[in-house]
């Protein structure tokens, strides 16, 4: 019982650890990005990489993993959504970020393999730890080191007071001369580094695997579409309520039960509450 | 000139269906036939879910959902309790619209986002339960599909069938989207609000064109299912979903030529030019992304605007220039009168 519970607390830090880094990339652009889940995804594949393929110490391949999500979504900002935004049509963004999730699903596959690998030890520890195995513990940390820098981040820094302007309107923030353009640029790079921190923290839980990304886009959406789009808490009460629920659902129903579970939330949240459990309803002026 | 094009659209409208009745004697092998068939029986589900995307502007990437619940009702209907094939096509085709409106009803009042998530986890949630009843399904082993009786057993024959019915769709979709209806939804594509202004009702307007792409879908999942003889859930991968989905958007929103040009594209070229093939999604991925950057109207609106282009203009020029006799006429009058 007690491992349901824990397991359930696992899963859903990593939720919420991709659930903050949709809202970091929504503040800033109001785009929802298909590829967010697949940020975690990459921090997991290399850091096994780094650590378990070319043998580089722990912190360098910590290093190695967050660059690479900085640079990846660095790189969808560019290609998918500046340009994309640049253009008046609605959704167009949607297709982008899609096309680009996509690519980068495939190139994992064909160059990483299709069958998950295992990710390194990274605490020297005795397996069957039970509850106190550090698989568990080190995803929690991670997203808790995530939500809390982020909050110190918006709250103390100069910086975070441009995001959060930037984010309520971006016209406003405009003519108050912040480069919006940069900003948005920047807070792609700080949810790269978020995602490839939660991703390779996780890594023991959830192995080194390129499908682990659309699974991350879908169930970090849920967390955010229930606990409210933009509220950075609502993403961390709606990760881990939904990572409680999923691993429940695999304890009572079996393991073919987890996404039907967890959809069902969602569409029920959706029905009840559309703008989530945190959420501001967003009326459009018309 | 009009004339010109009236006498060259039918004709080429009848050349065009001669060359697809004939197809099967023209073929060189089976293997092409079968390619033909499975380009049909997508091209049937695409032209539906072209007037959810391409029309109404519903970004749906889930249809491959309402795919697996028509084979798998059609496998079964078929296989376990001797159903004749032609009635279970007709079965598979009301449960996929009965899905399509189970999954219609919440989502479609959702924004864009969204919508396309849930129809996402639709889409995962039938995967899913057909790995888990394994009774029902057969699970990951999978389900015989049958085929077709006596008309339409021979490949040919089955090809004439798809054939019929994706023609009557085709039909259907061109009828819909032309007319008043058509008119509709794509004015809530462009805008809901200016949509809802004009006394559209935006929620039934969509409701009722994705009901109908899910009756579609599911005859598709029928004709699918005993296409290929034999099924697994490994057959309808998120991928798939997002095949069908790209077809549409690089054939151009808002055509129909456009989308069937596409699912003939890409449904043959991987099997033709083998390194593409290994690619796959990647390929898929990146004419995805060229398509939305440099030419987001698709490659349909190319074709049209090279087509206006190559037409012969008239040469209709307007000289705007007085006439001096009327205009003498008409200050004569008027100094008259003054």
């Amino acid at each position: 019982m007690l491992t349901v519970i824990v397991y359930g607390l696992a899963i859903g830090a990593i939720y919420a650890a991709t659930a903050l880094v949709y809202n970091v990339m929504y503040s800033t652009s109001k785009v929802l990005s298909v590829t967010t889940g697949h940020i975690p995804m990459l921090g997991g594949v290399f850091g096994a990489y780094f650590i378990a393929g070319l043998g580089l110490p722990i912190l360098v391949g910590l290093a190695g993993a967050i660059a690479v999500g900085v640079l990846f979504n660095l790189l969808t900002e560019i290609v998918a959504v500046r340009r994309v935004l640049a253009r008046s049509d609605e959704h167009l963004w949607l297709l982008s970020t899609l096309a680009v999730a996509t690519m980068i699903s495939q190139v994992m596959a064909l160059w990483w393999g299709t069958e998950p690998k295992p990710f390194p030890r990274l605490i020297p520890q005795e397996f069957a730890q039970g509850i106190g195995d550090q698989k568990y513990w080190l995803p929690v940390l991670a997203a808790a080191v995530c939500a809390g820098s982020l909050e110190l981040f918006y709250r103390r820094t100069m910086y975070g007071k441009l995001f959060i302007a930037t984010s309520e309107d971006a016209f406003a923030a405009r003519a108050r001369g912040i480069n919006t353009d940069r900003v948005r640029a920047l807070s792609y790079m700080l949810s790269g580094a978020l995602g490839g921190l939660a991703g390779f923290a996780a890594g023991q839980l959830t192995f080194a695997f390129f499908a682990l990304g659309f699974a991350l886009t879908l169930n970090g959406f849920i967390a955010i579409a229930v606990g409210g789009l933009g509220s950075n808490l609502g993403a961390v009460i709606g990760g881990l309520a939904l990572g409680m629920m999923s691993s429940f659902a695999t304890y009572l129903f079996g393991g073919e039960y987890q996404q039907t579970v967890a959809i069902g939330i969602l569409i029920l949240v959706l029905v009840i509450k559309p703008e989530g459990l945190f959420g501001s309803k967003q009326v459009r002026p018309v | 000139m009009t004339d010109r094009s009236h006498i060259l659209r039918p004709v080429a409208l009848l050349a065009g269906v001669a060359f697809l009745v004939l197809l099967p004697f023209l073929v060189r092998d089976q293997y092409q036939l079968h390619l033909a068939q499975l380009i049909g029986v997508y091209w049937i589900l695409i032209a539906g879910l072209n007037l959810v995307v391409g029309y109404s502007g519903q970004l749906s990437v889930g249809h491959v959902g309402l795919l697996a619940v028509g084979a798998y009702a059609f496998a079964i209907l078929t296989g376990r309790y001797d159903v004749s094939p032609v009635l279970a096509l007709g079965a598979s085709g009301a449960l996929g619209g009965l899905c399509g409106l189970v999954l219609g009803l919440p989502s479609l009042r959702l924004p864009g986002f969204y919508f396309a998530m849930v129809t996402l986890a639709f889409a995962v949630i039938i995967n899913e339960q057909s790995v888990a009843q394994t009774e029902l399904t057969g699970g990951g082993v999978g389900l015989p599909a049958q085929g077709f009786s006596a008309p339409f057993a021979s490949p040919q024959g089955f090809y004439w069938l798809v054939l019929g019915i994706s023609a009557l769709v085709t039909w259907l979709t061109w009828n819909v989207a032309h007319k008043m209806w058509g008119r509709a939804i794509i004015a809530v594509r462009d805008s809901e609000v200016a949509a809802r202004s004009v006394g559209i009702s935006v929620y039934r307007a969509k409701l009722i064109v994705f009901v109908f792409s899910g009756v579609t879908a599911g005859i598709a999942g029928a004709l699918f299912a005993s296409l290929q003889t034999y099924i697994t859930p490994d057959t309808f991968v998120f991928e798939l979903g997002l095949f069908f989905f790209t077809c549409i958007i690089i054939g151009g929103r808002g055509s129909i030529l456009g989308p069937f040009i596409g699912t003939v594209v890409l449904t043959a070229l991987p099997e033709v030019v083998a390194p593409l093939a290994k690619l796959g999604n990647f390929f898929y991925g990146l004419l995805l992304l060229i398509v939305v950057l440099l030419i987001p109207e698709g490659f349909g609106r190319l074709l049209t605007q090279a087509m206006t282009r190559l037409k012969p203009q008239a040469a209709e020029s307007k000289v705007v220039a007085p006439d001096p006799a009327r205009l003498k006429a008409a200050l004569g009058t008027r100094a008259g009168n003054g």
